[in-house]
């Protein structure tokens, strides 16, 4: 059997007194596009920095394919990276960025990569300090994507896009899958993340808080009920997964967690003459996330 | 917004100000600390012996020749303690305080400019003229400390204090000029390193006319288009004259004027010279990273054998008029033995001295190569390399090896050129002489390499000052036992003493293996540690 594109065993990060990474067991399976998410310092870019072997962990170990990640020669044959704040040698131009980067890694396929760059409509006869943000961004996805490496590591690589180009990132992310390979993506992009997506992982002050597929993600949150009524309002204290309940007239609304057959039935003794249930947007169940106390 | 303008911007000016003060303060303390040291030193010295060591007749001998004069320049009021100084550590210091100037000055505009920290800044009510303007100020504020120091340091040993007062007015003024250009230049140059090379330029240009105008009388009047040239016109302790400080101050003002009336018109992050928009790939030296550290590193190699190459084709070229000193003045060899330059009694002993010079530059070409390898670093560029499947080892022990190739052209260089200018003349000096001679340095450079490499795996931040230690640490500690009494087990610390005078005498291999020694264990340390630790930014 393959071994799993990313294992972590117990990895943790510590700058000072501060876990910037606390004893993160994470495994990611071939073939999967992984998001990673979590608030401003989180620590998920520090924990991709390990996983490239660019950081040294404080504790614990990872795992690329199975090689140890300290092994940097060995395992960056399987990975493509692109890092959060990307920054290019300024004189050389977008041209010989690709060359170099090409040459130097892991295999790249050229026809893919030409077609890659009409598609995110690079110039590539310019010196990398004329790009701006975004386009410093599009260079190194491009050199990410063209590569034949089965793990590509993109940290935030969309935060300078515009919608255009985010819709052709999403495409060629959908490719990577199509072609059998992984993708571990770091965002604050929800809606990228719901749509590229097969799974999650919610990272809050350096601690693994949730791993979860979509649909479990808003199975396992809050649905939004509002009920309207005539006569009596229906009484729904103890009600097993009721929370939040507020009475507006011949309106009431909760939040409802888990199975619904509790709420159900004591709604059954009143006379409801309407109900409306809505699932959280991802924002939603994120913001929920985030929120919770203590970053 | 409708907040009332003045003491708003009144305290952002005054942010800034505390800005430039965070980022000068310690190299301005450290090079004050240098100059007044190096002064103290040897001005105590003179007073404690070489004074009573140099007769008349040695005197005499020291203002003939020209080798000692484009040394160190017209030697004037050698009698005195002030004179001495002057003579012995003015274009030491001057080009000291003028080369950190420059590079502070490059460094804290147009550096911080590009790393993208000043949008903010000027994102606000600053304007960049404001903005360039509080940085000026510090700048100069620095400068003129170390200038003051070293004049209070005069004063208080006991001399004229109107010699002093020149002095230290002509120190300030070179480095005020050297501020004041590069402040020019990081308007009007498309990059940071642009403007640093430019103003380099500028200021090796007028070194070079200091050393010819004082080497060769009838080429005298170059001194007066040379900041260091003017320095030395200055004559304190002799002639006090005021005419080259005016001269000096006049040359300072006017590019600081130039370049706040130009800050204005540019956009933030370019000069007024733009850099092409676009051009053709050229992918040579793209397939490795070995190939990638040479390319980057041929631009400014090619600068740096320039400036070495064309030192020493007139070293080469005043080899003759030294031949020719010799033969005119038999009993120099004598005297000069008696001032304690025994070396320069001969054409090989003068070259031989001359080369020993090159492994300052050499040794500080090493140690910023590695520390532009660890700006790169913190900065990011190099994060993409270090992402792809090859060995952190790999990656600087590439960027080693394409500084040794550069060092090995630039020693080549300096032999090569050398003998160019001396060839002509029938100077007795062949070009294996010459190679010898230059060669014979690698062993200073190597230290700076190793010194470098031990830094970048523990200390990458202070890379260049740790690198440069060896080579200009050694030469300044040399200065100073040359003109001071220091205890021997002190002098034995600088490599320098420990440099044969080739191509006069044979190499001292022993020592030339002890320090390669040092060099590769200093360097296996570094490259141990830099495969562990984090790396940064
Ligand atoms: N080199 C460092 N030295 C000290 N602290 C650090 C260092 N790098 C990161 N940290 C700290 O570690 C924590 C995690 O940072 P990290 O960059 O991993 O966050 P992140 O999840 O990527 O955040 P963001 O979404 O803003 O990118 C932060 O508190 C940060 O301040
Ligand atoms: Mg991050």
């Amino acid at each position: 059997m393959q071994p799993p594109a990313i294992r972590t065993s117990q990895l943790t990060k510590r700058y000072g007194p501060l876990f910037a990474l606390d004893d993160l067991d994470l495994t990611v399976a071939a073939g999967e596009v992984f998001g990673f998410l979590g608030p401003n310092g989180a620590g998920k870019s520090t924990a991709i920095r390990l996983l490239l072997g660019l950081a040294r962990p404080t504790a614990g170990r990872a795992w690329i394919f199975g090689i140890d990640a300290a092994d940097v020669a060995t395992a960056h044959r399987r990975i493509a990276y692109v890092p959060a704040d990307v920054t290019l040698w300024p004189q050389l131009t977008g041209a010989e960025i690709l060359e170099l980067l090409g040459a130097t890694g892991p295999g790249v396929d050229r026809a893919y990569r030409d077609e890659l760059v009409a598609r995110f409509e690079l110039d590539l006869s310019k010196p990398a300090r004329a790009y701006s943000t975004g386009n410093r961004q599009k260079v190194a996805l491009v050199a990410a994507f063209a590569t034949r490496a089965p793990l590509l590591v993109l940290d935030e690589p969309t935060s300078g896009l515009d919608p255009l180009m985010e819709r052709e990132f999403r495409r060629a992310v959908a490719e990577v899958r199509d072609s059998g390979r992984t993708v571990f993506l770091s965002s604050h992009q929800l809606a990228e993340v719901e749509a590229v997506c097969d799974r999650v992982g919610i990272l809050r002050a350096g601690r693994l808080v949730d791993v979860a597929t979509m649909p479990e993600l808003r199975r396992l949150r809050r649905t939004e009920v509002l009920v309207r009524f005539a006569g009596p309002a229906p009484d729904l204290t103890g009600v097993e997964g009721v929370d939040g309940v507020q009475v507006d007239g011949p309106a009431l609304r909760f939040t409802l967690t888990g199975p619904p057959g509790p709420a159900m039935r004591a709604l059954a003794a009143a006379d409801v003459t309407t109900l409306t249930m809505r699932e959280p947007t991802l924002e939603e169940i994120f913001l929920d996330y985030y929120g919770e106390s203590g970053r | 917004m409708t907040i009332s303008g003045s003491p708003r911007s009144g305290t952002a000016t005054a942010a800034v100000t505390r800005l430039a003060l965070r980022q000068v303060s310690r190299g301005a303390l450290a090079v004050t600390a240098v100059a007044a040291g190096t002064t103290a030193i040897v001005v105590a010295g003179y007073q404690g012996t070489v004074g009573g060591a140099l007769d008349a007749a040695a005197l005499a001998a020291l203002a003939e020749n020209p080798a000692i004069r484009t040394l160190f320049g017209e030697p004037v009021a050698l009698d005195t303690a002030g004179g001495f100084t002057v003579w012995r550590t003015g274009t030491v210091l001057a080009v000291l305080l003028s080369v950190w100037g420059l590079l502070t000055t490059t460094r804290v505009t147009r550096g911080e400019e590009e790393s993208g920290r000043w949008d903010l800044l000027l994102a606000g009510r600053l304007t960049v003229p404001a903005v360039l303007g509080r940085h000026l100020v510090v700048l100069a504020a620095a400068v003129v400390l170390a200038g003051t120091t070293v004049g209070v340091v005069l004063t208080a040993a006991g001399t004229p204090s109107a010699g002093a007062l020149r002095y230290a007015a002509g120190l300030t003024l070179v480095g005020l000029f050297a501020v004041s250009l590069a402040l020019l230049a990081a308007q009007v140059m498309p990059t940071r390193a642009g403007a640093s090379g430019a103003t380099l330029a500028v200021l090796g240009v007028g070194l070079l006319a200091r050393m010819v105008g004082d080497g060769i009388a009838a080429l005298g009047w170059l001194r007066w288009l040379s900041p260091y040239g003017l320095l030395a016109l200055t004559g304190a302790y002799h002639d006090d004259r005021l005419l080259p400080l005016l001269v000096l101050s006049a040359a300072a003002l006017v590019p600081a004027v130039a370049a706040m009336a130009l800050a204005g018109r540019r956009d933030l992050r370019a000069g007024l010279v733009t850099a092409p928009a676009g051009r053709p790939p050229r992918r040579w030296l793209l397939g490795t990273v070995e190939g990638f550290a040479a390319r980057r590193l041929l631009r400014p190699l090619a600068g740096w054998s320039v400036g070495i190459g064309t030192y020493f084709l007139l070293i080469g070229l005043l080899t003759v008029s030294m031949t020719r000193f010799l033969s005119d003045n038999p009993r120099f060899a004598e005297l000069a033995g008696q001032a304690g330059f025994a070396e320069l009694g001969s054409v090989r002993g003068y070259t031989a001295t001359m080369f020993a010079l090159l492994a300052a530059p050499i040794g500080l070409f090493a140690a910023i190569r590695l520390a532009e390898f660890v700006a790169a670093e913190t900065d990011g560029r190099l994060t993409s390399l270090y992402a792809q499947p090859v060995s952190r080892t790999r990656l600087l022990a590439a960027e080693t090896l394409a500084t040794l190739a550069g060092v090995a052209v630039l020693l080549t260089v300096a032999a090569v050129t050398t003998w160019l200018g001396a060839y002509p003349m029938d100077a007795r000096l062949p070009l294996t002489a010459a190679l010898a001679g230059t060669w014979n340095v690698l062993p200073i450079v190597l230290l700076c390499l190793g010194a470098g490499l031990l830094a970048v795996g523990w200390l990458p931040r202070a890379t260049a000052a740790i690198g440069a230690l060896p080579a200009v640490g050694g030469f300044l500690l040399q200065v100073i036992a040359d003109s001071a009494d220091l205890p021997d087990q002190v002098v034995a610390i600088s490599p320098f003493a420990h440099l044969a005078a080739v191509p006069a005498e044979s190499p001292n291999w022993p020592a030339a293996l002890v320090m390669t020694a040092i060099a590769m264990v200093a360097a296996a340390l570094g490259l141990l540690n830099h495969r562990r630790r984090d790396l940064l930014g």
